[in-house]
C-alpha cells in the first residue's frame, strides 16, 4: 500500500471516529485548513500511525513543513 | 469500574509512592507496566500475585531512548489490551545552596523529574492517541513546586515544571477525553523527604491544619479516584493533597 493510501485510509477511520464527513483525498488535498475536518490533533495521530506502519521518522531530527496529503505521502516514501 | 483489559504505566514503583500506587491499581484490576532503576522485595512479591498483569523493566528516567524501548516492550506485553493512561511517579531530589548545588546535579534532577516524565507520557500517547479514547495522565508533583523550600530549588523548579505540562497537555489532548493532572503530595516520609530532620518535619506538622505529615495512602486514594471513569470530566489541574499546610 502506498503512503497516500495508507493517509486516505486512516483519515478516512479518523473523520469516521469523529462522525464527521469523508470527501475525497487526493494528492493535492490541504490536510489543514481545507475541506477535511481534521485538527492538529488528528494530524499527529495520522504521523504517529504512519511512522509505526512505514517504519520511517521523517520528523526525527525536527518539523518539516508540510500541507497537502501529497507532500506528507512524500516525507513517507510517496 | 472498569477497569478489565486496561493497564497503566508507572514510573519509580520500586519503592515509595510509586510501590503503593502499583500495588493500589494492580489491587483495583488494573494491568501495571513499572519502571524504576532498582528491583527488590516488593516488587518481586507484586510479580508472584498478580503474574502477567505486573510488568516490571529497568528503566533511567534520564536516558530517553530506555524509555521509549520499555514504553514499546510493554505495549507488546499487553498486546490486546488499553493503555488506559501513565502515572510519572519516579523522581529524584538533590539538596543545598543553589550557589554551591553542582550543575550536574540540577541537570539531573530537571532530566529525570521533567524530561523523563514528559518523554514517558509522549511514548505513551503515541500508544493511546491511536485509539482515540479517553484515557488519563497523571503527574506526581509537590507542593515545593508551589510554595518553594530552602535548598529544593531544583527539585521545586523540576515540579513546578510539571504542573505547567499538566496543564498544556491538558490543553492539547482534551479533545479525546484523555485527562492530565498534578497530585502534588505535602511532605511525606519517604526516601525522598530524607533530608528533612525530625526538627523540620515537626516544624511542618506545626504547621498543619490536619496535624500530620501526608501518608503514601493519602495520595494512593487521590489517584485512584483520579484514573477512574468518574474523574473523567477534571483536567488541566494540580490538585494538592498536604493536609491543608498551603491553604
Amino acid at each position: 500500500m502506498s503512503a497516500l493510501d495508507l493517509i486516505r485510509e486512516e483519515l478516512t477511520q479518523i473523520l469516521a471516529d469523529k462522525g464527521a464527513e469523508t470527501g475525497e483525498i487526493a494528492a493535492d488535498t490541504p490536510l489543514l485548513n481545507g475541506p477535511l475536518d481534521i485538527d492538529s490533533l488528528d494530524l499527529a495521530t495520522l504521523v504517529v500511525v504512519l511512522e509505526e506502519k512505514t517504519g520511517l521518522t521523517p520528523f526525527a531530527d525536527g518539523f518539516v513543513l508540510f500541507h497537502t496529503a501529497g507532500e506528507l505521502a512524500a516525507l513517507f516514501g510517496g | 469500574m472498569t477497569t478489565d483489559h486496561r493497564w497503566l504505566i508507572v514510573s519509580g514503583v520500586s519503592r515509595g509512592l510509586g510501590l503503593a500506587l502499583a500495588r493500589d491499581l494492580l489491587a483495583q484490576g488494573y494491568g501495571v507496566a513499572g519502571c524504576s532503576t532498582t528491583f527488590g522485595d516488593d516488587l518481586e512479591a507484586l510479580k508472584a500475585v498478580h503474574g502477567d498483569k505486573f510488568l516490571w523493566q529497568a528503566v533511567d528516567m534520564a536516558d530517553t531512548q530506555a524509555i521509549e524501548g520499555f514504553v514499546s516492550a510493554a505495549t507488546t506485553a499487553f498486546a490486546g489490551q488499553r493503555l488506559w493512561g501513565v502515572v510519572n511517579n519516579a523522581g529524584m531530589s538533590v539538596e543545598g545552596i543553589l550557589s554551591t548545588l553542582p550543575v550536574s546535579d540540577i541537570e539531573q534532577v530537571l532530566q529525570v523529574n521533567l524530561t523523563g516524565a514528559i518523554c514517558l507520557t509522549r511514548s505513551a500517547l503515541r500508544q493511546m492517541m491511536k485509539t482515540r479514547k479517553p484515557g488519563r495522565v497523571i503527574n506526581i508533583s509537590s507542593i515545593t513546586g508551589l510554595r518553594g523550600y530552602t535548598g529544593l530549588t531544583a527539585y521545586a523548579a523540576s515540579k513546578a515544571g510539571l504542573d505547567g505540562f499538566s496543564r498544556a497537555l491538558a490543553r492539547e489532548v482534551g479533545r479525546v477525553g484523555i485527562t492530565v493532572n498534578s497530585v502534588a503530595p505535602g511532605y511525606m516520609k519517604t526516601a525522598l523527604s530524607e533530608g528533612l530532620d525530625d526538627r523540620q518535619l515537626d516544624q511542618i506538622v506545626r504547621r498543619t491544619p490536619l496535624n500530620r505529615l501526608c501518608e503514601l495512602a493519602d495520595v494512593v486514594h487521590l489517584v485512584r479516584f483520579l484514573v477512574s471513569e468518574e474523574a473523567g470530566f477534571i483536567t488541566g489541574q494540580t490538585l494538592v493533597v498536604d493536609g491543608g499546610l498551603t491553604s
